[in-house]
């Protein structure tokens, strides 16, 4: 509850601190917090049941095309789709800060993912690797420029994966935020044309719950095809 | 509801973890007694009570004797209020976004919270239903057992009739095999009697007819040549008488 002297609408993706102490670590603990160790008993309440049923069905599909060596990665996968999963929705209340639309969060996450990928299958099976850098069946004389072009394409996938985390998740609470001042602003002027923006706003929220779900199973959904590629 | 949150974390931190492990064991003293864990007390079946999906009952609970049912309500709105007017929280276009999604959440609750309750329990259900379904079925394969042993019981019990049927037809097969070589015996022995009979009866005959034989060569060499003529005259005398009376009785 702080004085929100709305200067710009970024201030919300400002890294929270509170007197000077950083509650990054907080806000990026936080999902640690929603999901309760398993007891020991047999019959778990609902809320656990549902969690790990949802976890368990969701690292099955997840590993399904991936071979044996795939899926040494299950737990990291999962615990990554639980994470983003999270942090997003919690980014969905009002007055949180949603570190994932932070870039160098995304970036941290991508980057580091990604070169892991590439450097398992570059050891691991050099010239199928390799291969993947050439498309089947390209016509001779395309041979070089497609190599180039399907170069470029491997080392912008941390980018895009990234960005497209950070600009999602960013373009979705600006929107929310501009849509609910302009709400807030029209309330004493118009107030049918307010409701209508209410409306708005409601529909858009919807589409953010669905944006935060999609964009984190894209992720890993895109770090396991890239797994795929090369393990 | 975090509240509750934060209590059972606690509890739970105080037996894990190596300083939390200490705070437990300050109250205790070292191995003084035989304390287990068993039984272990049972656990809730639901979770807490709360109203309006947020504020636990144990609030309400606490409130009535002092300011009866409305009291949490007046609390609510004064605090409200109280934030409002004070500033303290400005209303603004956060606002907005708050009641959107809060929205979003209580329609979402209020619409698919039975189902995926109700979910959730299945899931349970079929985790005891398969377990009771393994029970059962130990439980009915070892009835089944018990039943078939019976049987087999009851079947030795006829054993011994079977036993006795079996001695009896034994029996019988040797009286029959028996009787008949007694039978075999008599009809040979009677054959033996019969030939001694016959041979016997032969043995007369014989000595009858050679007898009669003898008697007859001896009385027909006995009679001389005059008794012969002697004897044809008087069979012709005899005839002509015989003719004569019966002549007489042909014309009378």
């Amino acid at each position: 509850l702080v004085l929100t002297l709305v200067l710009s609408f970024f201030d919300q993706f400002l890294s929270p601190t509170f007197l000077g102490i950083p509650l990054i670590a907080v806000a990026l603990a936080l999902p640690w917090v929603m999901f309760p160790a398993l007891p020991s008993q047999w019959l778990p309440n609902r809320q656990l049941l549902l969690q790990s049923w949802f976890i368990n069905r969701f690292t099955q599909q997840l590993l399904l095309p991936l071979n044996t060596g795939g899926h040494k990665w299950a737990l990291l996968f999962a615990s990554l789709m639980l994470f983003l999963i999270t942090l997003n929705m919690l980014g969905l209340l009002p007055y949180t800060f949603t570190p994932t639309t932070q870039l160098s969060l995304n970036l941290g996450l991508a980057v580091p993912l990604w070169l892991a990928t590439v450097i398992i299958g570059l050891r691991n099976q050099t010239t199928v690797a390799l291969g993947h850098l050439l498309p089947e069946g390209t016509p001779t004389p395309l041979i070089p420029v497609l190599v180039i072009i399907e170069t470029i394409s491997l080392f912008i996938r941390p980018l895009a994966l990234g960005v497209r985390l950070t600009a999602n998740l960013t373009a979705g609470h600006l929107l929310i935020q501009l849509i609910a001042t302009a709400a807030f602003v029209l309330l004493p002027l118009m107030p049918a044309v307010a409701a209508l923006t209410a409306v708005l706003l409601l529909l858009l929220t919807l589409l953010e719950v669905a944006v935060a779900m999609i964009q984190a199973y894209v992720f890993v959904l895109l770090l396991s095809l890239y797994l795929q590629e090369n393990i | 509801m975090l509240s509750r949150l934060v209590i059972v974390s606690a509890s739970a931190l105080k037996g894990s973890g190596p300083l939390g492990a200490g705070l437990v064991q300050a109250s205790r003293s070292l191995h003084t007694t035989s304390q287990s864990l068993a039984p272990v007390p049972p656990l809730p079946e639901t979770g807490g009570k709360v109203r309006h999906g947020l504020f636990p009952e144990e609030l309400f609970q606490l409130l009535y004797p002092k300011t009866g049912v409305t009291g949490p309500y007046m609390l609510g709105t004064g605090l409200l209020v109280y934030l409002l007017s004070k500033e303290l929280y400005v209303i603004n276009h956060e606002t907005f976004a708050a009641a959107s999604i809060g929205t979003i959440i209580v329609v979402g609750v209020k619409k698919f919270g039975p189902s995926v309750a109700a979910f959730a329990d299945k899931l349970n259900e079929e985790k005891v239903a398969k377990a009771q379904e393994v029970k059962d079925q130990a439980i009915s394969v070892l009835t089944q057992a018990i039943e078939d042993e019976k049987k087999e019981q009851w079947r030795v019990e006829g054993r011994s009739m079977l036993f006795d049927a079996k001695r009896n037809n034994v029996a019988m097969l040797l009286e029959t095999n028996y009787r008949e070589r007694l039978h075999m015996v008599t009809t040979e022995v009677k054959r033996r009697l019969e030939y001694q009979l016959a041979l016997q009866n032969l043995h007369r005959r014989m000595e009858q007819e050679h007898l009669v034989s003898w008697v007859e060569k001896n009385v027909v060499s006995s009679i001389t040549p005059q008794q012969e003529k002697e004897s044809i005259a008087k069979c012709i005398t005899d005839l002509k008488v015989l003719a004569k009376a019966s002549q007489a009785q042909a014309r009378a």
